[in-house]
């Protein structure tokens, strides 16, 4: 709670800890008992769920590959470069899962990520590197607290297989050090002087940017919710991690000079009200209109979406 | 974390040890920034079986010994890069950050050509712990390979080699 927070917090300390506290998917013994715990109902149940998390994490990986060229130090940078790995890591070990649940198809091969999810691609592919830092590095955090904080403990409520819960213990840990960072990068942010988070603000206001938002990460966010609650998650968890967004940031004392961070967290707001008139008007029948646009147009997208493994070891 | 504590067990080959080797039937990981890798990797990739770079950092490369000043070599080597690499996310890991990287191009024509090979893989991800049978990076995943070569930068890592 102190106001020199930016001043004092300690990033090489934290790259430190990122190294020390590697995990490897070869640590992990994907055969052990356990597996038996995910019936048939649960597998079925799941699979969808488990496709949508490893596009997410893939995707969220890719989010990290472009704050990486925005750091705004070469430390920042080098956690970024982890944190890029990191949610990599997340992605196929979750794929490990499911090929120990037998939800991957004979050959192994990553399920189609959906329309959303390849709209996501396409936008990080064309503009990711381009958005200015301010922006990716609100967003984040706010996919970061969702995805860490009802998903993830949705999965684990469901899924009573040891292994699964080992990963996720990995996962977790991980995840706790990408919030922790992401909120200190917002507070180094805000703490940057005026003129120039009004600058990056207004290039945030630029039509791809508010396009993006509206095509793209409006119905994402969405459809997953809309998947999740049908699958019978309280709707109270995911509202629970949403307003965890805005309780972290309001602890920082120069976070809330962000402009970038009073949007989503209005956004986020609207999105956990389901009787909000953000949903009637713009983001359901945003998920109907999506669902309507034809992948191909969409062109190949670039080679990182096929660097998802789930093999722990390759030769 | 336990497995960290045990070394490589393959050829390991520091520095410039790597050179007049011949590297017929291996597979091989080079560990090296850009620039160093440029040297080693076209020479590897000629005998050996499999290359894997672990390239963390890239530098900028000039095809030939042209006399330009900074100013002009830094966009005739990305103007190279984007005749030469094809592919936009090898292209981007092959890019530089213009704000932290203060290296000069330097003068090669061969590494792009090496790494598009078949059998030649780039890798971005940090590796954080050689292991018995190969290494660990950050991905999650163990990399299995015959002989490892460290440049002269990732040879005085003491994190690697401890």
């Amino acid at each position: 709670m102190t106001t020199a927070t930016e001043a004092t917090y300690d990033f090489d300390a934290m790259l430190q800890t990122i190294k020390d506290k590697q995990w490897s998917l070869a640590d992990i013994d994907w055969d052990a008992p356990g597996a038996e715990l995910v019936t048939d109902e649960v597998r079925a149940k799941m699979k969808p769920f488990m496709a949508d998390l490893v596009w997410i994490e893939h995707v969220g990986a890719r989010g990290f590959a472009s704050l990486a060229k925005k750091a705004p130090t070469p430390t920042i940078k080098r956690i970024y470069e982890y944190f890029h790995a990191e949610e990599q890591k997340h992605a196929n070990a979750e794929l490990a899962l499911m090929k120990r649940w037998g939800m991957l198809d004979e050959d192994g091969n990553p399920p189609e990520p959906n329309i959303n999810v390849k709209l996501a691609i396409k936008v990080l592919d064309d503009f990711g590197d381009t958005l200015p830092l301010t922006g990716l590095a609100t967003l984040i955090p706010l996919l970061e607290c969702a995805l860490d904080g009802a998903l993830v403990k949705f999965l684990l409520d469901e899924v009573h297989d040891p292994v699964c819960h080992e990963v996720f213990r990995h996962i977790n840990s991980d995840e706790a050090r990408h919030i922790t960072v992401d909120f200190q990068v917002l507070e180094l942010i805000g703490a940057g002087p005026l003129h120039k988070l009004l600058i990056e603000s207004l290039a945030l206001l630029s039509p791809q940017v508010v396009i993006g938002l509206i095509v793209v990460f409006t119905p994402l966010i969405n459809k997953m919710r809309d998947n999740i609650v049908a699958m019978g998650l309280p709707e109270q968890k995911l509202y629970n991690a949403v307003k965890r967004f805005a309780t972290i940031g309001s602890r920082g004392a120069h976070t809330s000079r962000i402009p970038a961070y009073h949007v989503l967290k209005a956004q986020a707001a609207m999105i956990i009200d389901r009787s909000s008139p953000y949903h009637r008007l713009l983001a359901d029948p945003m998920v109907k209109l999506t669902s309507f646009v034809p992948a191909k147009v969409l062109g190949r997208p670039q080679a990182w979406v096929d660097e998802l493994t789930h093999e722990p070891v390759a030769s | 974390m336990t497995a960290t504590t045990t070394r490589y067990d393959g050829e390991l080959l520091r520095g410039a040890q790597w050179r007049g080797r011949a590297f017929t039937g291996l597979s091989v990981a080079v560990i090296a920034p850009g620039r160093e890798a440029a040297v080693i990797v076209p020479e590897v990739v000629r005998t050996a079986r499999a290359v894997k770079v672990f390239q963390e950092e890239p530098d900028w490369l000039l095809p030939l010994p042209l006399p330009l000043p900074r100013a002009l070599a830094v966009p005739a080597a990305r103007l190279s890069l984007r005749l030469r690499v094809r592919d936009p996310w090898t292209r981007r890991r092959l890019t530089p950050d213009a704000r932290f990287n203060r290296h000069r191009p330097r003068v090669d024509g061969r590494y792009y050509a090496a790494l598009q090979e078949p059998h030649c893989t780039l890798i971005s991800w940090p590796v954080y712990a050689l292991v018995p049978g190969g290494l660990r990076s950050a991905e999650g995943i163990e990399h299995r390979v015959d002989c490892i070569i460290l440049g002269t930068t990732a040879a005085h890592r003491e994190d690697l080699l401890a």
